[in-house]
């Protein structure tokens, strides 16, 4: 009797998630390498005994957008973004980690590290050591740096095997469960860090979709207890 | 509601760009002085269904699952290491870094400072200081006669006296490099100090070990590029906006929940 309150509200939670996942995108609007995030609905349909089946709303999975944002000019030369597809990969205590934030910077040690101090790794997943007295760092296309004329390493550049396998974690990084393998031509530009992908008017309009859509949702069920009570009321009487 | 903190988080990035814009604007005329960027990072993530968790009696799996981000923390405001553009002030005792490495500056404390601003003085007793009259070290004293200065691109002081004598070499100017010099601690004045992330000090002779030459008579400008700095101002502005935008359509949401009875 009461599935079109349980049915409205599985709707409703996934507004609220979706409400959440918009104020994350928007919060990260600055977030060098950032990427979009989207849930997806899914319907999730259920047999009643002795009546029709119940289909319930369900926000079960997101997707991440890879499209290219934009690059910022930072004049750093150990700053990178990757023009299309690739991550780079950074080395945690957890494992290997893939990011498309290219602000790097050179630790005390010489190691090529991000802004959390984790070890960027080259091509052949190795630390990539920036030797302390070079003059001038400059990065290939391909993501080959060399200093001061000598070729030092190559900047790794992956793709996960399975790009819906990608998992987010602090730090703008994704762990690829199912592996990862090399670009072939990667492009990698020196002196800019990539932006967040967010679109803003986008996800502005997806934030006003999500409202007015719970707003409906509470009014229907304001609606179906008005009903219900009316419904008591009459019979009682 | 989470909405509301994660957008508060977005708001708090946005205000902390503004800050490091408005201060780089500030410094727009500040010799040596480096433009900083304030860099962010995404905060953890909650794990709503996990990718991989079994969906159907058939063992079919979530591809994705769900994560929900929970907003956005400052990750670093780093300085641009970019080489300055050098104005000519013929002064005879300004000099500019052109390459890496700074000037080493004793404080009042004995402790060591780093400096790429050398718009030097001399003080009363002829010591080469900054103009917060922090002796430059190695120190070098001008004797009171001297004439002219000349420095050369290696850092070498050369004084002359009386007309017809040779010049003198009165000292010569070291240069400190670091590892990381993103790492190094501002503490104001344009002054630096080491720390655990910069590595320690490798002095050494100007032109050396990858260090920068000195160029007498010019001063290093400031490298904040003040379009580029208004062009963030304006995203930050807007970045700011669109977060309380947020907040409020959050907080009609949970008004429409409260109105339910």
């Amino acid at each position: 009797m009461e599935n079109s309150t349980y049915t409205t509200l599985t709707r409703q939670v996934g507004l609220m998630r979706e409400m959440q996942v918009v104020a994350n995108n928007i919060a990260n609007l600055s977030t060098t390498g950032f990427r979009q995030e989207g849930v997806i609905f899914s319907e999730f349909v259920q047999s009643v005994e002795g009546g029709p089946s119940v289909s319930m709303a369900s926000a079960r999975a997101h997707d991440t957008s890879l499209v290219q944002g934009a690059l910022t000019r930072t004049d750093n030369s150990l700053d990178f973004a990757i023009e299309g597809d690739g991550f780079f990969v950074i080395e945690t205590p957890a494992g290997d980690r893939l990011t498309r934030s290219g602000s790097f910077s050179a630790s005390a040690e010489g190691d090529l590290v991000t802004n959390d101090g984790l070890r960027v790794l080259d091509a052949g997943g190795a630390p990539i050591f920036v030797p302390p007295g070079a003059a001038q760092i400059k990065a290939a296309a391909d993501g080959t740096l060399s200093v001061d004329g000598q070729p030092i390493a190559q900047i790794g550049v992956v793709q996960p095997t399975d790009p819906l396998s990608l998992q987010r974690e602090d730090g703008v990084m994704f762990n690829a469960a199912d592996g990862y393998e090399p670009v072939e031509n990667p492009r990698v530009v020196q002196g800019f860090v990539e932006g967040s992908n967010v679109d803003p008017v986008g996800q502005i309009a997806r934030m006003i979709t999500v409202q007015r859509a719970y707003e409906l949702g509470q009014s229907f069920l304001d609606a179906e207890n008005e009903r219900m009570r009316s419904a008591i009321k009459t019979l009682l009487k | 509601m989470r909405a509301l903190k994660i957008a508060a988080t977005g708001m708090a990035a946005q205000q902390m760009r503004v800050e490091t814009i408005s201060n780089n604007l500030s410094n727009m005329s500040t010799t040596g002085y480096n433009a900083r960027r304030a860099d962010f990072a995404d905060l953890h993530y909650q794990q709503v269904a996990r990718a991989g968790t079994i969906n159907a009696a058939d063992g079919t799996v979530l591809p994705t699952g769900i994560q929900l981000g929970l907003g956005v923390r400052p990750a670093a405001v780093s300085m641009q290491l970019a080489q300055g553009a050098l104005s000519q002030t013929g002064g005879d005792l300004d000099i500019a870094i052109e390459g890496k490495g700074y000037l080493e500056v004793t404080l009042p404390s004995g402790q060591a400072a780093y400096t790429r601003d050398g718009a030097l003085k001399r003080n009363g007793e002829g010591l080469i200081v900054t103009s917060d009259g922090y002796p430059v070290s190695p120190e070098v004293v001008i004797p009171p006669d001297t004439r002219s200065l000349a420095i050369n691109p290696d850092g070498e002081i050369y004084g002359y006296f009386e007309p017809g004598t040779p010049a003198q070499l009165l000292g010569q100017f070291t240069m400190a490099g670091f590892t990381n010099p993103k790492g190094l601690e501002a503490i104001g004045s344009n002054l630096f100090t080491e720390t655990e992330a910069s590595g320690a000090a490798n002095v050494s002779t100007p032109g050396l070990d990858g260090l920068g030459t000195v160029r007498q008579g010019y001063l290093e400008d400031s490298t904040v590029d003040a379009v580029r700095e208004i062009t963030e101002l304006i995203e930050a502005q807007r970045g700011y906006e669109l977060n309380a935008k947020v907040i409020s359509a959050a907080d009609q949401m949970l008004g429409a929940t409260t109105q339910v009875r």
